[in-house]
């Protein structure tokens, strides 16, 4: 990493940028905040923790304006300031990026940084010219790489955040709070957004980074701040600290913690050699000559930059992309996956990238969302058994330990983490033959992370085969018996457990492959 | 902060929670029981400025004259859960009239015919308009603005715009004057509308898949449920009841006007958006639908029975159904 600690330690003046004092915030009868306190300075990175619901979306809606706070002091710079509107917050030089992004897609990015004050004429047209030489200059001079005549809309999802951060610095920003920037980001693009950051805080801007992957904070932040049910749990020095004092910061030391393979030696298990799912010369507009194989029993990682094929395998194999050429063998007999209905028919499962958009209905029960794909299942002569789909939902809450108060809450009142158990529990009964994963911790706190771990080792122990994409390198070796790079739309290469145990040297190798990739995919296109 | 709010949601078994969920609901229109009580309250205001309202031959004639709008608007409320819109309804009911009488004119005078005639005519519609939804990915807004249009002219064309006379007896008995277990049979049709739309919508799985088709189309889709066939089925289903409602009301006239309920689309789905139907799709209930028609019918016959001129209707009318669905909006 460039941006370097000491580097940035250097020049960071003593005195709180932002200083915030003993912040209390009620809704109804629960205590969101209780006596919150967080300080940052002028040019750090300052890391904000906590499982969901310890209070972190709370405090940062507190800073932008969204939220009044009932008791307690904000200063900055040294003044006190009150927040009763959103535009005040910005008056005072505090951004925010949220997770959703509040960029207008079918604008360009120079229009999207400037929107709302175009550069103009006397009669109030926008000076188009003098717009794009203002968001090329300002780009260039944070040495963000964006195409400011690019549709926002046709960007990938990395340069969408990027054009996102740079709008929240167009003014006069003194503080920039990023919410679980990099949640949905490969690795490289994680790269671009920390040269982003860094670039940033040497112009003296203060920024919170709120994130659930404890590895980021060691790389970016300076500080540390844990919150855990609404009050502080402790602010750390990053270089003083580990990863388990964190982790025992977030979940509270009562709670026995589950780190994962670091702590829990990695079993070595007999696999059944059968395949239970194998893809041969698998070919389409976004694969070329794909094989693989799933065992039975096999937790089968898929590791590659976003665009390289990961998500559109599971797609085919779902049914949800044509198939052109190869073969898809589903315990030794081939299948030509005719659509969704067929794979799911076959014992295929796929929890999707995007829960929101692609697994879940928010606006409707957990029973009426874990029952979607079953529906046939729950009904005799096309009529629903209302009583047996109630029950499945009941026993897939309890089996997935989903916290919600019955299988009648709307999943939009669920946490992150029990969403996503939610749309686990769509394939759990009866358990699928393969199960298709594309990044299944996504946005998920580090308790429901591993709980979620537990659900996917489970299905492997009882015999489905599982096929997971991850960004998170960590999570792949952690989880992965084997795993595949993907590059361009084909498999690279195929690690067995053991050969590589380090998620940097798996990110190297990614990188390796990758430019060697390209170069491939260059001579094709001469 | 998604976390806090979700105690108050979620069903409880104790009183006090119960009570709680049924104030929000009637806050948040999650049910229509805030519509209840606005009929109610609109039945207590005519009641009392009106001493011919209050009467059985005037309720009878108040479902009588909702008996179009209810009928289709049972249609439209899984059209709209599946987030979709038909605007080609009163246009379809005319075509699917035409065909009815002509059909019977043409084979027999038999009633049969006719009635197959008006309800095929209805359903290929409602086929028309899903498939170029669902196929070739335009927005229903805009193929049924296109039927509409066709389905009114081709009406029109058959006969070029004169009405065809119809003269069976047992079809006015079975689709317009007759009573059936002293019900007048409209209403009794109504009623039988109603409660297939029910058993489908909230107890089949036809009405699952509309709900999940409508609550996300994406998680649908990956949930294996064929979108494009749900969405058009209900656009059938429709286009069907549109063809009812044309039996009921030529049976009714005794003739097939090509130049009928112009207009009436807007009714039924006021009716619909009324009964509690989200227009985002996902959310709707048959019972609600039932008494959004209700009201609209009875503020129909309650202001002319005040004696309102009809222009002023029209305006309190609309301002009315916006201030309900202001009100009953979550």
């Amino acid at each position: 990493m460039e941006l370097s600690g000491s580097v940035a330690a250097e020049s960071l003046p003593s005195t709180s940028l932002v200083m915030v004092s003993a912040i209390n915030k009620r809704f109804g009868g629960v205590r969101a905040l209780r006596d919150v306190d967080l300080q940052v300075r002028a040019g750090e990175v300052h890391a904000l923790l906590g499982e969901n619901g310890a209070g972190k979306s709370t405090l940062i809606k507190i800073l932008s304006g969204v939220h009044s706070l009932d008791s307690g002091t904000i200063e900055i710079a040294g003044i006190p300031v009150e927040f009763d509107s959103p535009a005040k917050s910005r008056e005072a030089g505090i951004a925010v990026v949220y997770q959703d992004l509040s960029l207008v897609e079918s604008l360009s990015v120079a229009d999207n940084l400037l929107l709302g004050r175009e550069p103009r004429t006397a009669f109030g047209f926008v000076r188009k010219r003098a717009l794009m030489v203002r968001a090329e200059a300002f780009l260039k001079e944070l040495g963000i790489p964006l195409d400011t005549r690019a549709t926002v809309g046709s960007l990938p999802f990395a340069y969408r955040q990027m054009t996102e951060i740079a709008k929240a610095l167009m003014g006069e920003v003194r503080l920039l709070i990023l919410d679980e920037p990099t949640s949905s980001l490969t690795s490289d693009e994680v790269r671009i957004l920390f040269d982003a950051i860094g670039k940033a805080t040497r112009r003296g801007v203060g920024v919170i980074y709120v994130t659930h992957r404890l590895n980021e904070v060691f790389e970016i932040s300076q500080r540390v701040t844990v919150l855990r049910d609404g009050a502080n749990a402790g602010t750390f020095i990053t270089a003083e600290t580990d990863m388990k004092r964190l982790v025992n910061a977030i979940v509270g030391s009562d709670r026995s913690v589950l780190t994962g393979s670091r702590t829990e030696p990695a079993v070595k298990r007999e696999l059944d050699p059968s395949p239970v799912l194998s893809l041969s010369n698998v070919s389409n507009d976004r694969l070329r000559a794909v094989d693989l194989s799933v065992r039975k029993g096999e937790i089968h990682g898929l590791a590659g930059l976003i665009g390289s094929g990961r998500t559109e395998i599971l797609e085919t194999v779902f049914g949800l992309r044509p198939l052109e050429s190869g073969a898809i063998e589903i315990e030794g007999r081939r299948w030509l996956p005719a659509g969704p209905a067929d794979a799911i028919e076959q014992g295929v499962a796929l929890v999707p990238e995007d829960r929101h958009v692609q697994g879940l209905v928010l606006d409707h029960s957990i029973e009426r969302n874990v029952t979607l794909p079953r529906i046939p299942h729950f009904s005799r002569w096309g009529w629903m058994q209302q009583r047996a789909a109630a029950r499945r939902a009941e026993s897939a809450v309890a089996r997935l330990s989903v916290k919600a108060q019955g299988a009648s809450s709307l999943v939009r009142t669920l946490s992150g983490g029990n969403q996503q158990k939610v749309v686990f529990g769509k394939w759990n009964d009866p358990r699928p033959r393969v199960l298709l994963l594309d990044e299944p911790t996504v946005g998920v706190d580090v308790g429901a992370r591993e709980e979620i771990y537990a659900v996917i080792r489970n299905a492997a122990r009882d015999g489905s085969g599982v096929l997971v994409v991850s960004s998170d390198l960590v999570e792949l070796i952690e989880l992965c018996d084997r795993i595949s790079v993907i590059v361009n739309g084909r498999v690279a290469r195929t690690l067995v457990r053991g050969e590589i145990d380090d998620a940097e040297e798996l990110h190297h190798l990614l990188q390796i492959y990758q430019a060697s990739g390209l170069s491939t995919s260059q001579e094709l296109s001469a | 902060m998604t976390e806090l709010t979700a105690p108050n949601v979620v069903a409880s078994s104790t009183r006090s929670d119960r009570r709680r969920r049924i104030v929000q609901n009637l806050l948040r229109g999650e049910r229509p029981y805030m519509l209840y009580i606005a009929f109610v309250i609109l039945l207590v205001v005519f009641s009392l400025s009106s001493p011919w309202f209050l009467s059985v031959d005037n309720f009878l004639n108040i479902g009588r004259q909702t008996t179009l709008v209810s009928i289709i608007a049972v249609g439209m409320t899984f059209i709209i859960i599946a987030r979709q819109i038909d605007l080609s309804v009163a246009s379809t009911l005319a075509l699917s009239g035409m065909a009815a009488a002509l059909a019977m004119s043409q084979i027999n005078n038999s009633w049969i015919v006719g009635a197959v005639a008006g309800l095929g005519t209805g359903a290929l519609v409602g086929l028309i308009n899903g498939i170029l939804t669902t196929q070739l990915s335009i927005p229903s807004f805009l193929v049924t603005l296109g039927s509409l249009s066709m389905a009114r002219g081709l009406a029109m064309m058959v006969t070029n715009t004169k009405p065809v006379i119809i003269t069976n007896e047992t079809y006015f008995a079975i689709f317009g004057e007759g009573t059936f277990l002293g019900v007048p049979v409209p209403i009794a049709w109504t009623l039988a509308a109603m409660i297939v739309g029910i058993l489908l919508l909230h107890y089949n799985v036809f009405g699952r898949r509309i709900y999940a088709v409508g609550g996300n189309p994406t998680a649908a889709l990956y949930s294996g449920i064929n979108t494009k066939r749900i969405t058009t089925a209900a656009f059938v289903l429709t286009g069907t009841l549109a063809g009812l409602a044309a039996l009921v009301l030529s049976a009714r006239s005794h003739a097939a006007r090509p130049d009928v309920v112009q207009g009436m689309e807007l009714d039924v789905i006021a009716a619909v958006i009324l009964g509690g139907c989200s227009l985002f799709g996902g959310r709707g209930y048959i019972l609600g639908t039932l008494f959004g028609s209700l009201i609209i019918g009875t503020l129909n016959n309650g202001l002319v029975l005040l004696g309102v001129s009809s222009p002023m209707q029209l305006v309190i009318k609309g301002a009315i159904i916006v201030a309900a669905v202001a009100f009953t909006k979550r």
